[in-house]
């Protein structure tokens, strides 16, 4: 049965070519509309480091020695603070060592050459420790990461992306050669896959998401301090710092530019870190006069990037508006087609009479409407993908890592299906709904 | 024809009149908050901005890394536009109008305890400067300013001076704060600041657009204040520039050159300073409003463009189902008028009611979309305009079948079908 219901419906579809193309392409347009907005948002929401990122927390303690200085405005705006850390305290918290991996991160900025002088880019260089490498995953593909006892001997080496590498050395086995750095000399001891999580959660400060920005260098911070990479902005400074070291130029001693993350991977070892960082607090006896809120901040990663705001407003606002509009093209095509199949009442009531039981038409009648909206569906797709070329021209950073990826393509296909039910419902059940008689006495 | 029949007939086949309503509903509800995020985004565009764009440079990106810029060099730099052929008054200023590298804000509160955030610019002059037109009070004397920087000393502190400064503001301001009262004389305070002294009105300008567009929407456009700063040591700066009309392209060269002379030297670390029309840079700081506005629009014509479709073909075929009752009531005596009437005001009544629950899910919509995100109230003025559309759409689409409805002949009345 059906077979022969899909055969049918078929001939339905192709009985008012006109109406059924309509009906498909108001589909397909809400379709794209809500496609082209939840792919946008499905990549922005999308977890940076799948697998690692459950496991790591950004840790934060307010020690900067000078009064708050916040100032809340009316339109709602306010200093963004990144949650970086003084570098004592980093130190002190490094050396502690409590958790299973720990890592201060910064980006630095200074201009890195290759072999021969002259030839090099102005690069922003992940700073880091020893752990940061095999704690965000970071691909090797050759040589190794740093050692804590480099760290420690502030070591001038460094891991370097392949494309760096390539555009440097003009190979990618660059591992044991020299990069220059503001004239001194940093060995590479490592060449990496090129590495951007999106969002770029471990130093939000630069971008939130970016298809062309990434740090193509990894070195230890003390070493990068030492060959005169500078920090650029700071989460503020202690009250004795000189004015002119605090808008430009970061004075590293007594600004807080350092972020810095743990890997916890219990939620024993979560409640026991944060002890142990208000019992670190508590220490800081000289704090006390400066009148700032004495709290220690642990955040995983979904709380650290839902603080930072990192997914636009208008993202998701425009997933509601397209959202809406699917559901009007929905209420439209479910008109379109119960005034197709109620003009068929005649040839329904004639089947019904001859012994076709209501099931039968209703089960035609949703093929028929799940055809076009699956069909719509398969029409959609182009259209989706040249709603994100319109969105990836559009290049305000976040939208141009827009793609389709697989899972949208199921997820475009099952919401096609759905509609399909949906919007044949209705017309489906009034058109089953035919009395047999009435039909054959008046034809 | 009396309304109660045509109720009854309606209710009779509620399904095709159910469908148009739900479909108006649903149009007229996105529709009234599309206009609204479009207006959002035209408001800056339209927002008047109380300067001689034309013929306003604005220099921006002058950057000391690690060090600041000194008096002696910030008006050195004033001295050397001035004698720019073209120019006709030059000043240092921070966090000028559309310059997005810095931005002042502060909020105030009037005697009526009406609050606002405001923008505000800083420097000497800005008043000739960036072309002003002043409604009434005065503009600063030289006495009345004090040095200011940013990363940088100026020795005592410039905000705390022991008594009120004086502050220019905007018409819109004026009207916000101390409704039809004179605002000349009066006092505000900024509720942030506990150790101030706040400021008194001395004078009220027209328009001054703030520079952070993003602001300038809800009738915001205008909440800009002057503050009697003149730019001290600093580690960054702006300068405004106001030119000849007939001498923008020479001035303009000149300009750059002036400021490529003094400042080269005092710059490190690759950050190039930025020389540019007020216009230019107000159009390229619109760019992805245009953009959105352009996609809103699209949004809007599909709208009423699948509301069109939908509402003609539903009736188109009501009318055939209903073909033999016309011929009946046109053989009863009904003229084609009639007919015609009939069928554009059931399109009314659906219409209206498809309108008024579309008015209550915009609202609804609107709500929902406030809890969740930073967006305004939906004014109420909106919701008729969504309606407007929505009643032109409705008679646009019946108007064909109801004309085919009036043609039906009265003889289709004696036939069986």
């Amino acid at each position: 049965m059906v077979g022969y219901s899909f055969e049918l419906a078929l001939q339905g579809m192709r009985r008012f070519p006109r109406t059924s193309a309509l009906a498909m392409l108001t589909v397909a347009i809400g379709l794209a509309a809500s496609m082209t907005t939840l792919t946008l948002l499905h990549t922005l929401s999308a977890d940076p480091l799948p697998g690692l990122s459950q496991h790591l927390y950004l840790v934060w303690v307010d020690t900067v020695r000078a009064k708050p200085t916040t100032y809340t405005t009316l339109d709602g705006t306010g200093v963004v603070d990144y949650k970086r850390l003084r570098m004592a305290d980093v130190e002190a918290l490094l050396a502690a060592r409590r958790a299973v991996r720990q890592t201060a991160v910064a980006d630095m900025f200074a201009r890195v050459e290759g072999g021969d002088a002259g030839h090099g880019n102005d690069e922003t260089i992940l700073a880091a420790t020893s752990d940061f490498i095999p704690m965000f995953g970071v691909a090797l593909r050759d040589g190794r990461s740093w050692t804590a006892a480099e760290d420690a001997a502030r070591t001038p080496v460094a891991v370097i992306d392949s494309e760096l590498a390539r555009s440097l050395f003009s190979t990618e086995r660059a591992v044991g050669k020299v990069l220059r750095i503001k004239g001194h000399a940093v060995r590479v001891i490592g060449v990496s896959a090129p590495y951007a999580p999106q969002p770029h959660f471990f130093a939000l400060d630069q971008w939130s998401f970016s298809g062309s920005e990434r740090e193509r260098v990894f070195m230890p911070y003390s070493a990068a301090l030492d060959v005169g990479a500078e920090p650029r902005r700071s989460d503020g400074c202690d009250a004795d710092t000189a004015k002119d070291k605090t808008l430009f130029s970061v004075d590293v001693a007594r600004c807080a530019w350092l972020g810095y993350w743990v890997q916890l991977d219990t939620p024993q070892a979560v409640a026991d870190y944060r002890i142990y960082l208000n019992n670190y607090l508590q220490q800081q006896k000289d704090l006390a006069s400066f009148g700032r809120s004495q709290q220690a901040q642990l955040l995983d990663v979904p709380q650290w990037l839902t603080l930072q705001n990192v997914i636009p407003d208008n993202v998701r606002l425009n997933v509601w508006l397209a959202g809406s509009f699917l559901l009007l093209c929905m209420v439209n095509v479910t008109g379109l087609l119960a005034a197709k199949f109620m003009r068929r009442s005649a040839e329904v009531g004639i089947r019904r009479a001859l012994g076709a039981p209501r099931r039968a038409v209703m089960l035609q009648h949703m093929i028929e409407a799940g055809a076009v909206c699956v069909l719509g569906g398969v029409l959609a797709w182009p259209l989706t993908l040249l709603g994100l070329a319109l969105l990836r021209m559009q290049g305000q950073g976040f939208t141009d890592l827009a793609r389709l990826d697989v899972s949208m393509f199921g997820a475009l296909f099952m919401l096609a299906m759905l509609v399909g039910m949906l919007v044949g419902f209705l017309p489906a059940w009034q058109v089953s709904m035919v009395q047999p008689g009435l039909q054959v006495k008046s034809a | 024809m009396s309304l109660r029949v045509m109720l009854a007939s309606l209710r009779r086949h509620s399904l095709m009149p159910a469908l148009v309503l739900l479909q108006v509903a649903f149009a007229c509800a996105i529709l009234c908050n599309v206009f609204f995020l479009a207006w959002q985004r035209l408001e800056p565009m339209l927002a008047p901005s109380g300067l001689d764009a034309d013929n306003l440079i604005v220099v921006d990106n002058l950057a000391a890394m690690g060090r600041s810029f000194t008096v002696a060099e910030t008006e050195a730099g004033e001295r050397a536009l001035r004698a720019v052929p073209g120019v006709r008054a030059a000043s240092a200023g921070f966090a000028l109008p559309m310059v997005d590298s810095a931005s002042i804000l502060l909020n105030l509160r009037g005697p009526t305890q009406v609050a606002v955030g405001v923008s505000a610019f800083f420097g000497k002059g800005l008043v000739q400067s960036l072309g002003l037109k002043m409604l009434g009070g005065r503009d600063f004397v030289a006495s009345e300013y004090r040095p200011w920087g940013i990363g940088a000393s100026n020795g005592d502190d410039a905000w705390n001076t022991g008594a009120a400064q004086p502050i220019i503001i905007t018409q819109a301001l004026a009207d916000k704060l101390f409704g039809r009262a004179n605002p000349l004389g009066q006092m505000l305070i900024d509720p942030e600041d506990k150790d101030g002294h706040g400021y008194q009105v001395i004078g009220v300008v027209k328009h001054m657009l703030r520079n952070q567009l993003g602001l300038a929407i809800d009738g915001r456009a205008d909440y800009t204040v002057l503050l009697a700063r003149s730019i001290g040591n600093t580690a960054m700066l702006n300068y405004a520039v106001r030119v000849d009309p007939s001498m923008r392209e020479a001035a303009m060269q000149g300009v750059k050159k002036a400021i490529e002379r003094q400042f080269a030297p005092l710059m490190s670390g690759g950050v190039q300073p930025r020389v540019e029309f007020y216009a230019d840079k107000r159009d390229e700081a619109l760019k992805s409003s245009r953009a959105t506005l352009w996609l809103l629009l699209g949004l809007v014509l599909t709208i009423a463009i699948v509301t069109l479709v939908g509402i003609m073909g539903l009736t188109g075929f009501w009318v055939q189902r209903r073909t033999r009752q016309i011929g009946i009531r046109r053989a009863l005596g009904a003229r084609r008028a009639d007919i015609l009437r009939y069928f554009l005001l059931e399109n009314v009544l659906i219409v209206g009611a498809g309108i008024a629950l579309g008015m209550l899910l915009a609202y609804v919509g609107n709500l929902m979309l406030m809890h969740y995100y930073e967006l305004s109230h939906l004014p109420l003025a909106y919701l008729p305009m969504g309606a407007a559309v929505m009643l032109a759409m409705g008679q646009l689409g019946v108007w064909g079948p109801a004309r085919r409805a009036a043609a039906v002949p009265p003889v289709v009345a004696t036939r069986s079908v």
